[in-house]
Formats: C-alpha cells, structure tokens, sequence
C-alpha cells in the first residue's frame, strides 16, 4: 500500500511538489507569526519586570545639566525614588545583561552609544501619567518611556502581527488544501480504471481510498517540513541580524520548549491539511 | 439464485434498456441471453452485479434484494460473484499473477492462501507458465483466460460474462467457452451474454432473448435464434 503511495506521488511529480510547496507556504506563515509572537510575548515579560519610569536624556547635556534635572525630578510630587544612570553606567549594565555576547559589546567601549537616562519610581501607579507629564517638560529629557506604553504598544504589534497571519494563513491553508485536492484528483483520474477493476473484484471503499488519504497525508507532512524548514531558516538569519544591530533585544532561542511545541502543531496541522484535501477529493471523485 | 420481478430500467429518463423483465435462474445453471445489440443484455448482466439498479421492479441475488442493499454491503456481496467483459480489464502494469492475485488481496486473504489459489486457478485456465507475462504480451484469448482465472479465484456462486468472446476468433472463443462451461460443471452459475451464434447452437444450454429490453423467449437447451 505504501509503495502504491509512493508511485503514484511520483507520477504526479510536478503537482506533489506544488502541493506540498503551497502547504508548506501556508505552515511558514503559521511558523512565523508563531515565532514572532512568542518573542512578543517575551518582550512584554521583560517589559513588565520594570515597574519604572524611564526617562531619556539628551547625550550632549552636560553632567551640571543632568545633576539639575535629577534635583528637580526628586522634588516632584508623587516621585518615590530616583536613579540616575549615565552612559557609561548604561554600557556597564548592558554588558552585564550579555555576557556571552560581550565580543559584540567591546567596538563601544571607546564612545557609550547610550544615552544618559533617570529612573523613576511613583508612589503608586495613578501618579504615572502626571510624573511622565512633568518630567517630558524638562529640557534634558529627550524621552519618557514607561512600562504600560510599552507593554500597550507590544500588545498591540503582537494583535496586528496575529490577526495578518491569520488571515494569510486562512487563505494560504485553503489554497494548500485546494491544491492538495486537485493534487489527489490527479492520481485518482490517473487510476480510474484501476479502482474500477477494485470495485468490481469487491474492494471496499475503505480499501480503494486508503492510499489516496495517505499520499495527501504525505503531502501535508513533506509541506510542513518545507514550511519548518523555511521558518527556522527565515528566524536564525533574522535573528542574527537583529543581534547584530540591536543587541539588546531580547530572542527567543529555538531550542525553547514553546518552540519545540511549535514544530509539533505545525507537523500536525499539515497532517490535518493534507487529509483534508484528499478527503475532500475522494469524496468528490471516488464515488461508486 | 437470481431472480427478476418485473424489472425495468431506465437511462436518462427516456431511454427504456429493460422493461418488464421477469426471469428465474436456479443455483447450477447455465444461461446465455442472447438478442441484438442495444436489446438489454448488458444491462441484465450489470443488475446482477448491482452495477445497475432498477428503475421498476424487484432484482433478488444470493437472497438478497438489490435495490435494498447498502453502499457498504456492495463489496461483500461482489466477492461472490466474478464478472468477465469483452474488454478483459485487465490492469496493464500487473502481471497475469498478479491480476489474479489481485482480486484476492482487495479481500484480505493471506498470501499463503493467495500463493495457493491463484496457482490453481492459473492452472484451470491453462496459463500457469505465463504467469509473469504482462497483459500486452498476451494474446486477446490468453488476456481472457487470465481475467476468467481473476473471476474464478475466490470461487464465486455466479459467474457472470458480458461478449466475453466479443474480440476474438471463432477457435479462440470455443476454448474461453469451454472454461465458463468447466466452472459450471464445479456448481457456478453462469450467465453469459453474447452474439456467439454458433457456439450457443453448439452448446444447446438455456436461452433467453431480449428484444428492445422486453424477454421474448425462454428455453431450455435453446438455439441462438428461433
């Protein structure tokens, strides 16, 4: 029966590639968006451990100019505590956070492309907004950052990235069944004459059937391998770039259990796939 | 065995191919339906083997009524009966063995059990030693035999043939009808539609004639025509 499978994908050789190109598009898009909101989802973890206000400074002002502003900041109503942290105070901190990838760290050692910044904590949340208010009115500061716009805007990208890819995955994963099903209509046109011969002899339907579920089956596997394939390629390279140039982004690692979860749903959604067409192409085509 | 209850049948809604068809064939018996072309023979044949079902009437088959069996049970009931065309139908990438062993393993039965039948059902039919050979390199009376032989495997109660002879010379169509009538005498009923002319006077078996889808005679030990 396996071999039948086989021999018949690769009489169709053109429409099997196709097939599982098409689905394995489809799972590359599901990788993705997959990949891109689990780093979302570490992004706003991390975002949400700060209970702090930052404030930016201007790189240029000089160290009165920032000793001037961090008095000023103290002496605000609903300001709890403040820290300064400058440049180099900033590079120090970062290289800590990547140890491992101190070598990329080392090129600034010279020059902190860092901007000096404050931190600030509020006696309670519902003073964030006036103190974000009052600290954006000081010359110095360049840019006020806080946790809840940030984990807002985070939210907000991963919503965007999820319902595009969703809607790119629906039209592609019924496109890749369409295509799957047209791929099946082919063998099944290809052996008309052999499954009326079966018929005849008293084969069952489950019989006659078997071997065309399977190669969509197939089908559905090899394209979710492309799909992988292409995902994991796709997010080592962008990955890399994105350590290259913005170092202190955190990324997800592929060996992450969520991404090994991942594989398996795409594995099983190109199974669902492929079955999906073929059955709806044998339930058209395969009637007594 | 088989029998027909005022059965009719129609295609397309106008084309009549049977109409008010009644016959009885016993367990053992051996019938040709004979008549021109177009007259209803295939259609009979295709009933049997609820190719077809009627339009009007009753069929009954092994005790079963045909117009109520289901979809699932087809199959089942098909491995009793083992269907001969005009055109064989064979499948060309198979070789004869395989061909005949083909309508075993659609069944399930083990190879030891396949291995065994479908030696002796080769052997019947004379072509035990062109086992390996594919379809195109047999002739049209060997690609018979071979499709009698699949016919015969499972060791039906009713073997059914349509022009089984249709293709071939008058010798060669001799000896495939000698084998319909060596099933026979092992118990198999057999229905044969054909034009055969001189082989059915030959045989003097039971004949009925269908003319423009309507049975107008019945005999025993019956000529092609009267």
């Amino acid at each position: 029966m396996f071999s039948q499978t086989f021999r018949s994908l690769w009489r169709n050789k053109l429409s099997s590639f196709l097939s599982s190109l098409t689905t394995g598009f489809a799972l590359f898009l599901l990788g993705t968006s997959f990949l891109v909101s689990i780093n979302l989802g570490y992004m706003y973890q991390m975002a949400e451990s700060q209970m702090e206000i930052q404030a930016y400074m201007n790189k240029e002002a000089s160290d009165a100019e920032l000793a001037a502003a961090v008095t000023q900041i103290r002496d605000m109503p609903g300001v709890s505590e403040v820290k300064f942290v400058s440049k180099e105070a900033a590079l120090e901190e970062l290289k800590d956070m990547f140890k491992d990838k101190a070598s990329v760290l080392d090129s600034l050692e010279e020059d902190s492309p860092l901007p000096p910044s404050v931190r600030v904590n509020t006696t309670g949340a519902e003073q964030i907004p006036v103190v974000v208010e009052a600290l954006k009115s000081i010359d110095v500061i360049n840019d006020v950052i806080y946790q809840e716009e940030v984990s807002e805007r985070l939210a907000q990208i991963g919503k965007a990235v999820q319902y595009l890819s969703l809607g790119g995955m629906l039209i592609v994963g019924i496109v890749a069944v369409m295509v799957i099903a047209n791929s099946i209509r082919l063998a099944i046109d290809a052996r008309r004459q052999e499954i009326g011969i079966m018929k005849l002899v008293g084969a069952t339907d489950g019989f006659v059937l078997m071997p065309f579920l399977l190669e969509g089956v197939f089908l559905g596997l090899l394209g979710s391998a492309l799909g992988t394939g292409f995902a994991v390629g796709v997010y080592n390279w962008v990955a890399g770039k994105i350590a290259e140039f913005i170092p202190f982004m955190p990324i997800v690692g592929l060996e992450t259990q969520s991404i090994q979860e991942m594989f398996g749903i795409m594995a099983l959604t190109g199974v669902i796939v492929g079955l999906t067409g073929s059955a709806f192409s044998v339930r058209r085509h395969l009637r007594v | 065995m088989i029998s027909f209850r005022n059965v009719s049948k129609v295609y397309n809604g106008s084309v009549k191919a049977l109409n008010g068809v009644s016959l009885h064939i016993d367990k053992g018996e051996f019938v040709f339906a004979v008549g021109a072309s177009g007259a209803g023979k295939s259609t009979l044949i295709k009933m049997i083997y609820r190719e077809e079902t009627p339009s009007g009437g009753q069929v009954f088959v092994l005790g079963k009524d045909l117009a109520k069996m289901r979809r699932r049970e087809v199959p089942y009931f098909r491995r009793r009966i083992g269907v001969v065309f005009q055109d064989f139908k064979l499948l060309e990438h198979k070789n004869a063995w395989e061909n005949v062993s083909f309508a075993l393993e659609v069944t399930g039965t083990s190879r030891r059990e396949i291995n065994r039948r479908v030696s002796q059902a080769l052997n019947l039919v004379g072509l035990l030693d062109r086992r390996e050979a594919f379809p195109n390199e047999l002739s049209g009376g060997e690609q018979q035999r071979i499709a009698i032989a699949r016919a015969l495997v499972r060791n039906p109660d009713i073997l059914l043939a349509d022009e089984p002879t249709g293709n071939l010379d008058p010798k060669t169509s001799m000896e495939i009808f000698s084998l319909l009538e060596r099933a026979n005498l092992y118990g198999t009923t057999v229905v044969v539609a054909t034009h055969a002319q001189d082989i059915v006077n030959n045989l003097r078996k039971r004949v009925v004639e269908l003319r423009d889808g309507t049975l107008v005679r019945d005999e025993r030990r019956g000529a092609y025509s009267c």
